[in-house]
């Protein structure tokens, strides 16, 4: 059983029943793992329509077939759940050391079901699995979690677990493991909170075996030297990690300023960038499990207002509390990106969140007793102390918990909410970045970078270079991406891999370990059906249409090399659509269910 | 003119930007940055130095090269020019 365990765990949590039993390795082989196979397991077992914060929702970790390997960057799981924040199916995955340890202990993934009454965490030692009482950790952070957990357990144990944010029913907490890392968006974590379970500790001393040893670490050893040989997954993302994209996005205009309302062009930006990082704060790289490239960020702000120490920012959420706050302050953007870590929260929405809610104010919309001080772009102590606020429940942090959306919903212009099916989008403006847009609207788990990524063609030429102003060739190129990403993901890969290596070093590895014999194209199927398989799930639960916040559609970029654009969607939802085999108004046909036996 | 670098490529100009004269196009440019700063010679230029090394970005006034006329885009004294190694993240 090459790169399966082969058995997982179904804890209920109201009854406190815990069952071993074996994988379906039917549904494993159809949905590759991970992301896929969570997926599959999810919408077999649940209702779309469920209340995300109701006991019927299930909450699943999902290793894939190639995590806790020698593969490079296997250090991946996934978790899942219909997400509170867009009412989608939610599939996060995270890096860090917690998935392989837990197929060392013997285990695929653990399917959590129904609710505790108090809280509780789950302690896995190889076959010695029990739910055990978390009253004492309740209410502390995910440092101090971790820290409790350790000393209880065991310095060698590893600890997923949420924030204060998370048993809150904050909308973007997330889940989050070896502290610093998450299943980040979507509010997976509130998921997690409402089910009173506020960690999962695993320790195991086993091993995964793979079913043509040789051939596998030839297919490993070829995929390595592929990313260590290329000059982003070799080179450049050791040294200057993700944040390096800040000028390279913001010299291309697309680096979205003050909520979107003010174009894409930053001046300011390199206040913020990879390489200000590298100069001032950074202590050292650091990677995950079996990972040879090594992007994280150790940081160190030694003194000033916003002095603390953690880990990032990515590239992410330091446009959220940058430029999408209209903050040049690094520290500042720093300080909130640990905090987020701390609490367990999303820095995308987050920082997106508290944008519109600078732009609600400049504009008239919140009144300054709501809020207790007036909030303006460019304030970067307040946006440490509304991070804070959302992390404590205090003051304006509670309505900010909500996500933009409800924000914006609430003061009466949800159309200034820059998200898609109520998820904030993240660091690259669509109107700049012609293919963006189009995954951004198509996302299957509201607005996100890492459904598809066509901002490596797009803008960076990895592995072509396409023009991001233009709309021709986007729908097909971006339905390849989506594919792919849904079968990194599944394979439990850092999608990183793939500014390195592509779909033949993906499927040789996938091959060698399960022991298969099918084609790269058959194998890149298995991609195509997860995303149809959630997008079938999306529909059953009544999301919204494929679209994008008004100023994307209508609001022409003021400045720079996409000056006078929008976002033209249309010129490409309908071919996208048609490529997808699905009909006009974007639902997967009958004869493209059957084909991909879904 | 104002070159902007980006990246990596500060460890070799050790600045973030310079403003010269605009040479009559982006190769002329490259060669001009790879005299200046040798080190560029592998970066910026492929081995016959007559086009973009394929681990570099160029961009005039926001535009990568490849969208424009390649290493023959003409250059004037308003044009800003950035140049970036191949980088990523997301």
């Amino acid at each position: 059983m090459g790169g399966w365990i082969g058995k997982l765990l179904r804890v209920n949590l109201a009854t406190g029943e815990i069952k071993k039993e074996p994988l379906n390795m039917k549904a494993a082989n159809d949905y590759v793992g991970a992301r896929g196979l969570g997926t599959k397991y999810f919408c077999d077992e649940v209702d779309p329509n469920v209340d995300p914060l109701g006991p019927d929702n299930k909450l699943i970790f999902m290793t894939g077939p190639l995590t806790a390997t020698a593969a490079s960057c296997s250090g991946r799981y996934e978790v899942v759940a219909k997400a509170p924040l867009t009412g989608t199916i939610g599939a996060a995955n995270s890096g860090g050391h917690f998935g392989p340890e837990l197929k060392y202990a013997g285990y695929d993934g653990i399917i959590f079901e129904n609710q505790s009454e108090k809280p509780v965490y789950l302690f896995i030692h190889n076959d010695i699995v029990e739910l055990r009482d978390a009253e004492e950790l309740w209410g502390k952070t995910v440092y101090e979690t971790t820290d409790m957990l350790n000393e209880t357990c065991g310095a060698s144990f590893r600890v997923a677990c949420i924030g204060p944010t998370g048993e809150r029913g904050c909308l973007y907490s997330g889940v989050m493991n070896d502290k610093h890392r998450a299943a980040g968006r979507g509010g997976l974590g509130a998921v997690m909170g409402s089910k009173k379970l506020k960690a999962v500790v695993v320790r195991g001393t086993g091993s995964v075996t793979v079913v043509r040893p040789e051939p596998f670490m030839d297919a490993m050893a070829d995929a390595r030297a592929k990313l260590k040989a290329h000059p982003v997954s070799g080179a450049g993302l050791a040294a200057l990690g993700t944040e390096v994209l800040v000028n390279v996005i913001n010299e291309s205009g697309a680096l979205p300023l003050r909520n979107w309302r003010d174009g894409a062009v930053f001046d300011k930006a390199d206040d913020t960038s990879g390489e200000r990082l590298a100069d001032t704060y950074l202590v050292k790289n650091k990677g995950c499990f079996g990972c040879s490239i090594a992007c994280g960020r150790v940081t160190r702000v030694p003194d000033g207002p916003f002095a603390s120490f953690g880990e990032g920012p990515e590239y992410e959420a330091g446009w959220s509390f940058g430029a999408d706050c209209g903050v040049n302050d690094l520290a500042a953007i720093c300080k909130a990106n640990f905090l987020c870590n701390e609490y367990g929260m999303d820095p995308i929405t987050l920082g997106a969140t508290i944008a519109c809610a600078m732009e609600l104010f400049e504009m008239g919309a919140i009144p300054e007793e709501d809020i207790g001080f007036p909030l303006r772009f460019g304030d970067a102590h307040a946006v440490v102390n509304l991070t804070e606020a959302v992390g404590k429940g205090e003051g304006f942090g509670e309505i900010l918990a909500l996500g933009s959306y409800r924000l914006a919903e609430k003061y009466g212009h949800p159309e200034l909410s820059m998200s898609v099916k109520k998820q904030e989008m993240p660091a690259y403006d669509g109107r700049a970045i012609q293919g963006m847009a189009l995954e951004y609207a198509t996302s299957n788990r509201g607005g996100c970078h890492v459904r598809g990524y066509l901002t490596s063609p797009e803008i960076l030429g990895v592995p072509l270079k396409t023009d991001p102003l233009e709309t021709e060739g986007k729908p097909a190129l971006l339905k390849l991406f989506q594919d792919l990403t849904a079968l990194v993901d599944s394979l439990g890969l850092c999608l990183f891999t793939t500014f390195g290596i592509g779909l033949p070093e993906l499927s040789a590895q996938y091959r060698e370990a399960i022991g298969s014999d099918e084609t790269d194209e058959e194998i890149l199927l298995k991609g195509e059906r997860c995303w149809n398989l959630e997008k079938r799930f999306n529909i059953a639960a009544g999301v919204e249409k494929d679209t994008l916040p008004p100023r994307l559609l209508r609001e022409k970029l003021p400045s720079g090399p996409a000056k006078g654009k929008v976002a033209e969607l249309y010129e490409m939802l309908e071919e996208y659509y048609t490529l997808r085999g699905w009909d006009k108004e974007g639902v997967p046909t009958a004869d493209k269910l059957e084909q991909l036996s879904i | 003119m104002t070159v902007k670098f980006f990246a990596t490529y500060r460890e070799i100009t050790k600045c973030a930007q310079m403003n010269i004269a605009p040479p009559k196009d982006v190769l002329a440019l490259l060669i001009e940055l790879c005299e200046k700063f040798p080190a560029f010679y592998e970066k910026l230029l492929t081995q016959d130095r007559q086009a973009l090394g394929p681990d570099a970005i160029v961009l005039v006034n926001g535009r990568h090269i490849v969208h424009l006329n390649g290493v023959a885009t003409t250059l004037s004294e308003q044009n800003v020019v950035a140049v970036f190694p191949l980088v990523a993240g997301g």
